[in-house]
């Protein structure tokens, strides 16, 4: 449905939704946006972009699969194995910007077929996402469009805002999003034709400020990619690299992670089986269990990180796994940008 | 002024003879920040080279990834690398040096002195331009910082914009080069530890407070490693495996491993980690600032490190990275030392 909520009304919605958790963007002392759990009267959407996405609040950082215990009886031992599903409120994610909700309907592909992951669904079907269309590119380095995403996509959102100065247009997508205008049905007005004009008229318009571009089609880049493996390039590219995980774990599309036993006592044997982020700009990433590292420079793990999210994904998912945030762009300490990465391999050989 | 045009020619020169494998200097970047690290190879491209008080980076990291190179080279080329320092980097490499981690001949230092200036702060310019994206900062005729933005020049005071460890430094030339730009301005920092002092007289209380907050938001990307010249360790404790594994290493062993911190971004893992690190820069920390400037959540870690530094002066009377030749600190005891254990 499409709806009109005036903004001075943002905070009574908010404040209805008393049955879920409410996240939206805070700004700290230095000027940073994150994520937070906010209450309604502290709700705005006057936000540029979050450094860490929106991914830790579906998909956390660290996750307990199950908890062991084992115990010596006089004859025998016994082995106690407890599930551990998330178990948090319901919640909403207020103010998420079209790539990274895009992203996130990337994680769903990964964490479905042949394996279902029930910890990401425990929390995903539990959490609605109410976008914010960007009508001014909200940094520098946004590339969307050519990501084949939009400052307006649908992609992922339960709920489309659009701001229209005085008021919201409201566009809802899923069931969920019904739900939650309908928790506040009051508030909510029918659009008037002009409202519906605007909408369009200002989608078009935040597609032409986006100055950034990867050029070339996914099709060809990861064809390219293809003969590649072996190039010098990824020698030259990754001269600069310090091989930290700040491109890797402040992407919203980067779902690698790691399984891990954490012992909490050696007897009686007591511990958590935890599942944590994986970094492939990591010198432990892969690391097999005999010393040998099939990527062993930061030459190798630069090209897993193009090669997964521009070949690899696009063979197994038809998508690239990048939706143009920029976020590796702008927080990378020194200055490696994945476009010029790309044109130099859409460049290569020719 | 320190003028680079002097130090290109002397790269340029450097590179047609043969003389240095490439050149670590500055170019212009395209990510909304100025500058970035640029390796050069050809004598043409020298002319990319920039310099500028955007130039925060410390280049002397990238020496531990060449000898790491050469290690890994069947027939490496041994020739040195020309780096660009400015004088807190210059300090980075005297300490290298001092551990033996470098030799002398595999680093031509290009030297630039900050003279009375330093580098900006990208939040306190941020907060400058309210919005307002910079495209140059440029030093001024009279000291100055003038920032080019779209809407045309604007001036501002050096202690304005200036990192806070530029404030406190206390080598604003290169102590070590092999040519050198500029001016050896002697500065006099009044309060070289003056941030930390102000945070030692907070209550404990707070202090505590303000840490587990700062801690707890790291999220364990190790940019503040990564980015330390001084982080050279072949395996560090907190990577998940630690500790050489050969093919001849059983499962048993394997297993017996003792693993010091687990991998969750948690409040206890996240102290192991930053207090191991800040325990082993002490008295090898030279303060480039480099840590806090590439974490993505802007953890104050410098202070850390800074803390270390205000010991070691203290109690050892220990200056790190001025001296290629002294000893290290936790390599080296006075016999006059008044503690009973130590002899």
């Amino acid at each position: 449905m499409e709806k009109i909520l005036e903004k001075r009304s943002l905070q009574s919605w908010v404040k209805k939704l008393d049955s879920w958790t409410i996240y939206a963007p805070r700004k700290d002392e230095n000027g940073r946006w994150n994520y937070g759990i906010v209450q309604s009267d502290s709700v705005g959407l006057d936000f540029t972009v979050t450094t860490l996405p929106p991914k830790p609040l579906i998909f956390p950082q660290r996750e307990v699969f199950l908890e062991f215990l084992k115990t010596a009886g006089e004859n025998q031992e016994t082995l106690e194995v407890k599930e551990v599903l998330p178990g948090e409120k319901p919640a909403v994610i207020l103010g998420v910007r079209p790539c990274d909700a895009r992203a996130i309907s990337f994680l769903d592909q990964v964490f479905s077929g042949d394996f279902v992951d029930p910890y990401y669904w425990a929390r995903r079907k539990k959490t609605i996402l109410v976008g914010l269309a960007c009508l001014t590119p909200p940094w520098e380095n946004c590339f969307c469009l050519s990501a084949e995403g939009s400052p307006h996509s649908e992609d992922g959102l339960d709920i489309l805002l659009t701001d229209l100065g005085d008021r919201y247009f409201v566009k809802t997508l899923t069931e969920s999003g019904d739900r939650l205008v309908n928790e506040a049905k009051a508030l909510f007005k029918e659009p008037r034709p002009e409202d519906k004009k605007k909408v369009k008229a200002v989608h078009a318009q935040a597609e032409q400020k986006i100055v950034r571009a990867i050029k070339g089609a996914k099709k060809d880049v990861a064809a390219k990619l293809k003969g590649m493996f072996n190039s010098p390039l990824w020698d030259e590219e990754s001269m600069s690299c310090i091989r930290c995980g700040i491109c890797t774990y402040l992407c919203p599309s980067c779902h690698c992670f790691d399984i891990n036993d954490e012992v909490d006592s050696a007897s009686p044997l007591r511990g958590k089986r935890v599942r944590t982020w994986d970094n492939c700009q990591f010198p432990d990433f892969t690391m097999h269990s005999s010393g040998h590292n099939p990527r062993p420079d930061k030459a190798s793990r630069l090209r897993q990180r193009i090669f997964h999210k521009f070949q690899y994904f696009v063979e197994i998912y038809d998508e690239t796994m990048c939706t143009g945030c920029g976020r590796c762009i702008s927080l990378c300490p020194v200055g490696i940008d994945i476009i010029n990465v790309l044109h130099k391999v859409n460049d290569h050989g020719s | 002024m320190a003028k680079i045009e002097d130090l290109k020619e002397e790269a340029r020169k450097l590179l047609r003879e043969g003389k240095i494998k490439y050149v670590i200097g500055y170019a212009g970047a395209s990510n909304g920040w100025m500058a970035c690290p640029i390796f050069i190879k050809k004598p043409e491209d020298v002319e990319k080279l920039v310099w500028d008080p955007t130039c925060v980076h410390n280049l002397s990291r990238f020496l531990v990834d060449e000898k790491r190179r050469k290690e890994r080279e069947k027939q490496p080329d041994k020739r040195p690398v020309g780096v660009f320092v400015k004088g807190c980097d210059s300090r980075a490499i005297v300490v290298l040096l001092q551990e033996k981690f470098i030799e002398r001949n595999d680093v031509y230092i290009l030297g630039i002195s900050c003279e009375n200036g330093g580098v900006v702060d990208e939040h306190r310019l941020a907060g400058k331009l309210e919005g307002k994206k910079p495209k140059k900062v440029e030093v001024g005729n009279k000291g100055q910082f003038v920032v080019t933005t779209a809407d045309g020049k604007a001036e501002f005071p050096v202690e304005e914009l200036l990192a806070e460890r530029c404030l406190e430094c206390r080598a604003s030339f290169p102590v070590i080069s092999d040519i050198l730009s500029g001016e050896k301005l002697k500065r006099t920092v009044e309060k070289p530890f003056g941030s930390v002092e102000k945070m030692e007289g907070m209550p404990k209380e707070e202090k505590w407070r303000f840490w587990k907050e700062q801690i707890d938001k790291c999220i364990r990307c190790y940019a503040c490693r990564s980015v330390c010249p001084m982080c050279y360790c072949d395996e560090c404790v907190v990577d998940s495996i630690n500790l050489a594994v050969s093919a001849d290493t059983t499962a048993e062993e394997k297993a017996d491993k003792v693993k010091w911190i687990q991998r969750s971004a948690e409040s206890s893992e996240n102290f192991i980690y930053h207090f191991v690190r800040a325990i082993h820069l002490a008295g090898r920390c030279i303060d480039c600032g480099e840590c806090k400037r590439s974490c993505p959540l802007d953890i104050p870690i410098r202070f850390l490190n800074k803390k270390l530094e205000k010991e070691a002066k203290e109690l050892f009377g220990y200056d790190v990275g001025f001296d290629p030749a002294q000893p290290s600190l936790i390599s080296s005891f006075r016999d006059d030392d008044p503690e009973d254990f130590i002899r």
